[in-house]
């Protein structure tokens, strides 16, 4: 493992009175797999949305390969390299498959406006150079048979994966993924923690995972962070937090709910 | 012959300012109600270009149309700087005032007419200008729509958030499809103007807007093609139906309304008329089928 | 300052009237969080409905007006359940939503033009209560018309009525509840549909209400629906989705158009709202007493 790619300190949201993270803090290092889980209502989709930009920050920061990147306009978060899944599937639903990725690699191309509307000379190559990539990136992910389907007639597996896809598109360093377990059976959990890690070495990025699949987070991750109420629980290696009783004893209920 | 021809310029005119509409409208989701008042602004500047700056004969109907669209678009920048960034109903909100005070202003200035109109103006749409013109914007638009950015702008209809985490400027997205379809709102007023040689201020008020809109939403949303059938329709039916003149208005308001609670891909369906859409719509088609007949196929497998 | 208190009058009781419309506007946003731009074709039905119930029906003017209220009320709500609730259960997007009431407006304007036609009617003053025929108040040298206070009085009673009601019945709390979060509402045990059918009919009560106080100050004629883009406006600038900012952008917008068409000039009086409109979105677009106007996640 390396250096902290991505680094929160200190971080707290309020909303009118109420805390939803509060003093939190902790660091993704590069070309690892971490993971941030916690009760429902812990703050975890919080920090996704203070970490892509959707809420601005209250206190704190969040550094992105050492530079501050709290508060800024997602989209330049999004460009610089940290990209995401979300917890309701936020698909394009009425377009392809296809064109869900293929949308996703605009900033694969350098041509502006008036090449598009004029066809100037880089544009047709630029085009092919987004195709090939969106046919790879299907490839890999194993949609291409499925590239021409609309986004909404997939199934809910498949949707989700198209949704990593589309995330991956940007190529990012760091992939942030909400619950992407969610509603798989332990086969399909299986073949997503099998995923992760292949993607994870293939475009050399790192992950930060919301999951409440405990052998998903317990099988992948290298390194943990646990919330409850916005506010630390624990944090360590899998088995330091699998083994830590403050975080036994808040799992208590989720564990029996699991089995 | 003649009246047929009529019909086809007033066709070919309203078209340029649907195209416009039906990227704001249809490929980015934006509702304006104040087109109307983009088309005004074009209209009179092109015609005070062309009748009274006395420029040489060919230069002065071209500069008109430029100027027309340029003013209809440095205006939208301003309207778009304001309101973008906030919820969609400021916009809405804000292009109804637009419109109202674009009006309100042109009855004031007697420079060109006020309310009572200006007369006389220059014939210099021909239907030649008007046929070169509308081939111009639709491969225009349609290498807009086909290109990353208008790409980017159908993200933003989808799903905004989502948009932005893909690393969408969705501002710049908004703000590009409102310069370019106030721009060819403006290139449509320029036509009108010197074409039925008379301007108004109340032939560019909130029904006029509304009237561009119903185009775009009855040749679907998201389809050029479907833009081009939905203006042809509603250009030409009143002049069809002349008789039931007072109803078309009443007919096409409940069709709006069933368009969009029952079908609201319109008449195209959201399908270019082209190969390559039609192609598409095919392998969507097939590659649905097949999918459906996989997952029946793995439930009775199971079984 | 004959002349300032004269305008202060006029300024209110057009602003009361603004106000009915604008808060009807803003209550409905603020549960469904989507602006119903039919709004200004229900207000400009009420005021026919009240014409027709006075000239056609004959019935006494506070019958008159009941009727107006109700036919306006369940207007709204047949709007709501043919036009707008199917897209909700479809989740359709918010472009949809204002199509339709573009559509609905739209159906509505015309079918009165095609029907009763565009002319203008105008409240026969024999048919009106008593004590609004007659000349107009005389308070020193401020003349008020008979109808302006009658505006100004019934629009007062009505905000008030609905303010008690919001802030002190249980209905009213349901709807602020929804207002806030539907879902956990819901979950609660507070019905949304129905929440939402009495939003719709409150606000289609105050815009019947409106309709009729318009009319009888001016005049009844289809295109009436065009004024509400001033209620919009107010609404706005009192803060979007507030009930009192409404009534406080309203009955300023109104003073300001005035006064401006008082002090300055008539013609330009429309601009004002507009230009009221820029101002406020540059300065502080959350209004007077709005909230966050920006998207949120």
């Amino acid at each position: 493992m390396g250096e902290a790619l991505l680094e929160i300190k200190g971080l707290t949201k309020r909303f009118g009175g109420l805390a939803a993270v509060n003093n939190v803090s902790f660091r993704v290092a590069e070309g690892s797999i971490s993971g941030l889980i916690g009760p429902n209502g812990a703050g975890k989709t919080t920090i996704f949305n203070l970490i892509t930009g959707v809420y601005k920050v209250t206190e704190g920061e969040i550094l992105y390969q050492g530079r501050p990147i709290h508060n800024q306009e997602p989209f330049r978060i999004a460009s610089a390299g940290v990209t995401r899944t979300f917890q309701n599937i936020r698909l394009f639903k009425n377009l392809s498959v296809f064109d869900n990725v293929y949308t996703a690699c605009h900033l694969s191309a350098r041509y502006g406006l008036w090449s598009a509307l004029l066809r100037l000379p880089g544009f047709a190559r630029e085009e092919r150079q987004m195709v090939a990539k969106t046919r790879e990136l299907l490839a890999i992910m194993g949609l291409e048979d499925r590239q021409d389907v609309s986004a909404n007639n997939l199934p809910y597996g498949l949707q989700r994966r198209l949704e990593i896809t589309r995330a991956l598109a940007l190529d990012p360093k760091l992939l942030l993924l909400d619950e992407p377990a969610a509603g798989m059976n332990p086969d399909e959990t299986e073949q997503l923690m099998r995923l992760i890690g292949e993607i994870r070495q293939r475009f050399q990025l790192s992950v930060l995972v919301i999951e409440h699949h405990m052998d998903l987070i317990m099988g992948i991750c290298d390194h943990i962070h646990v919330l409850n109420f916005g506010c630390t629980l624990a944090d360590g290696s899998a088995d330091a937090v699998a083994n830590d009783p403050k975080v036994v004893e808040a799992y208590l209920g989720a564990e029996e709910e699991a089995k | 012959m003649e009246y047929i021809q009529g019909i086809a310029v007033l066709i070919g005119i309203n078209l340029i300012a649907v195209l416009g509409l039906s990227i704001l409208t249809g490929f980015t989701g934006l509702f304006s109600f104040g087109h109307g008042g983009f088309m005004a602004i074009g209209a009179y500047v092109a015609a005070i270009v062309s009748s009274r700056l006395g420029l040489p004969g060919p230069l002065a109907f071209p500069a008109a149309i430029l100027a027309g669209a340029l003013a209809a678009g440095v205006t939208s920048v301003f309207i778009g700087k304001l309101t973008l960034n906030l919820k969609g109903d400021y916009f809405c909100i804000a292009t109804m005032g637009f419109g109202e005070a674009i009006r309100v202003i042109l009855n004031n200035i007697d420079y060109v007419g006020g309310a009572r109109g200006w007369a006389n103006l220059p014939q210099l749409t021909t239907w030649w200008v008007v046929l070169v013109l509308d081939v111009v914007c639709v491969v225009l638009v349609w290498n807009l729509i086909n290109s990353r950015h208008g790409r980017n702008m159908v993200a933003v209809r989808e799903e905004e958030l989502a948009a932005q985490m893909a690393g969408v400027n969705v501002f710049r997205s908004k703000m590009t499809a409102l310069v370019v379809s106030a721009a060819l709102a403006g290139v449509a007023g320029a036509l009108l103007g010197n074409y039925i040689q008379f301007l108004r201020p109340t032939m560019f008020n909130m029904a006029k807007s509304t009237d561009l809109t119903i185009m775009v939403i009855f040749g679907g949303l998201g389809s050029i093609s479907g833009s081009i059938a939905g203006t042809i329709l509603l250009v030409s039916l009143p002049e069809v139906f002349r008789n039931f003149a007072q109803w078309r208005l009443v007919i096409y308001g409940l069709a709006v309304i069933v368009i969009m609670v029952g079908r609201p891909q319109g008449l195209m369906g959201g399908v270019e008329l082209t190969p390559s859409g039609i192609r598409k719509l095919l392998a969507a088609r097939r590659a649905r089928a097949r999918l459906e007949a996989e997952l029946k196929a793995a439930e009775q497998g199971g079984n | 300052m004959d002349q300032f208190l004269q305008q202060l009058v006029n300024g209110l009781s057009i602003g009361s009237i603004y106000a009915l419309m604008a808060v009807g506007y803003s209550l409905v946003y603020s549960i469904m969080n989507f602006s119903n731009f039919a709004h200004g074709s229900v207000i400009m039905l009420g005021a026919y409905f009240g014409f027709y119930s006075l000239t056609a029906l004959g019935v006494p003017f506070s019958a008159a007006f009941g009727i107006a209220i109700f036919g306006t009320a369940a207007i709204a709500v047949i709007i709501e359940r043919l036009a707008y609730k199917p897209l909700r259960d479809r989740r359709a997007p918010f472009l949809y939503f204002i199509i339709t009431a573009m559509g609905a407006s739209i159906f509505i304007d015309n079918s009165v033009i095609a029907t009763i036609g565009p002319t203008p009617k105008t409240f026969p003053p024999d048919l009106l209560p008593a004590f609004l025929q007659g000349a107009p108040l005389e308070w020193g040298a401020l003349s008020v018309g008979r109808i302006d206070l009658t505006i100004f009085v019934v629009a007062a009673i009505c905000l008030a009525v609905l303010m008690v009601f919001i802030d002190f019945t249980k209905l009213g709390k349901a709807i602020q509840a929804t207002a806030y979060n539907m879902k956990a509402s819901a979950l609660m045990g507070i019905n949304p549909d129905f929440v939402i059918i009495l939003v719709f009919a409150i606000g289609g009560g105050l815009a019947g209400v409106a309709g009729v106080l318009y009319g009888m100050k001016y005049q009844v004629f289809p295109q009436m629906s065009a004024i509400t883009l001033k209620s919009f406006i107010a609404a706005v600038f009192g803060g979007l989705g507030s009930l009192p900012g409404a009534l406080l952008g309203s009955l300023l917008l109104a003073l300001i158009e005035t006064f401006v068409s008082g002090y300055l000039s008539t013609q330009y009086r429309d601009l004002f709202a507009f230009i009221i409109l820029i101002a406020m979105l540059v300065v502080r677009p959350s209004g007077i007493m709005g909230k966050d106007a920006e998207d949120k996640a």
